[in-house]
């Protein structure tokens, strides 16, 4: 498929769920769409179009939070990103990771960086923050504060 | 000097951690062993047990995973042992100062002998800082 027949094909399947579609540039395309889709839509872009899933990033953008699932179509040199936006209070998404297997750590990462719940996880438990680390403290939440009350802030020197 | 650190300084054997280092300190420290710089003919060698190692060469911010890590280290290390801190992560923690994730410094957690800053320190500055420590320790 090319290019433009890739983009229609997405927005006939899926133009319910897509909110939001931006054609940034020749290869990069990012994708808004409703959050109950993304397994379905993950599926698609991995199986049928044979997408590589890249990677998946989240950010605390104060009103909500956002999570980018990034895949590459790499004979079209293309890179999908879709966005979801999940509510900042209660942040839960479907877990894609029974689904592909790359999903698995990734989905840990964001969960204990960002207090996001991917339902359906088969192993929700922490990747890589340390063993005392108190629960429900995301240290890339934008109201993260320091709760180590022993961390040494200054740069060992007297005066700070 | 006791006879023990005496023969330690002849040929100090290194063992290199990286405490969550970006990896460029690591590169620079495999660099001097390199036959461009070959530290080895100051009798320093990369050995792969802590248990052979008299020199303990710390590269990174110290993590909270590493940390425990590197204190696991420290209690295996034969006495006497110094520490050298490669690069300003192990310093001050340069840009990490703030980090969720790196609540102390080094010398907060071991006692350091000697530092090599720089982001990375070149191999130079690493020989240099190595024949410093000896020089301190009272060597040759």
């Amino acid at each position: 498929m090319t290019r433009a027949e890739v983009l229609t094909d997405l927005q006939d399947r899926f133009g319910d769920e897509i909110l939001n579609f931006s054609d940034k540039s020749q290869n990069r395309v990012y994708l808004e769409i409703d959050p109950r889709a993304i397994v379905r839509m993950g599926t698609y872009l991995f199986r049928t179009l044979g997408a590589r899933f890249n990677i998946a990033s989240g950010t605390d953008m104060c009103d909500f939070i956002e999570v980018l699932y990034h895949f590459i179509i790499e004979d079209l040199n293309l890179l999908l990103s879709i966005r979801v936006k999940l509510d900042r209070e209660n942040p839960e998404i479907a877990s894609l990771s029974r689904e592909i297997e790359a999903f698995n750590w990734i989905e840990r990462e964001l969960m204990e960086l960002l207090g996001i719940t991917f339902t359906g996880h088969p192993e929700p438990k922490r990747l890589l923050l340390a063993d005392n680390w108190p629960e429900d403290v995301y240290p890339l939440r934008q109201d993260y504060e320091e709760w180590d009350e022993t961390a040494d802030r200054t740069r060992g020197l007297n005066n700070g | 000097m006791s006879l023990k650190l005496k023969a330690l300084l002849k040929s100090p054997w290194v063992f290199h951690l990286s405490t969550g280092s970006c990896n460029n300190c690591d590169i620079e420290t495999l660099d001097c062993l390199t036959p461009r710089f070959d530290i080895e003919r100051f009798g320093m060698l990369l050995v792969g047990s802590i248990k052979h190692a008299d020199v303990l060469l710390v590269s990174g911010s110290c993590n909270r995973m590493s940390v425990e890590r590197l204190k696991i280290l420290w209690e295996q290390v034969p006495r006497p042992c110094l520490v050298i801190g490669i690069g300003t992560c192990t310093g001050s923690r340069g840009l990490f100062r703030d980090s969720y994730n790196c609540p102390v410094p080094l010398d907060a957690i071991i006692p350091v002998d000697v530092y090599i800053p720089g982001c990375p320190p070149k191999p130079e500055a690493i020989i240099a800082g190595v024949v410093k420590l000896i020089q301190k320790v009272g060597g040759a």
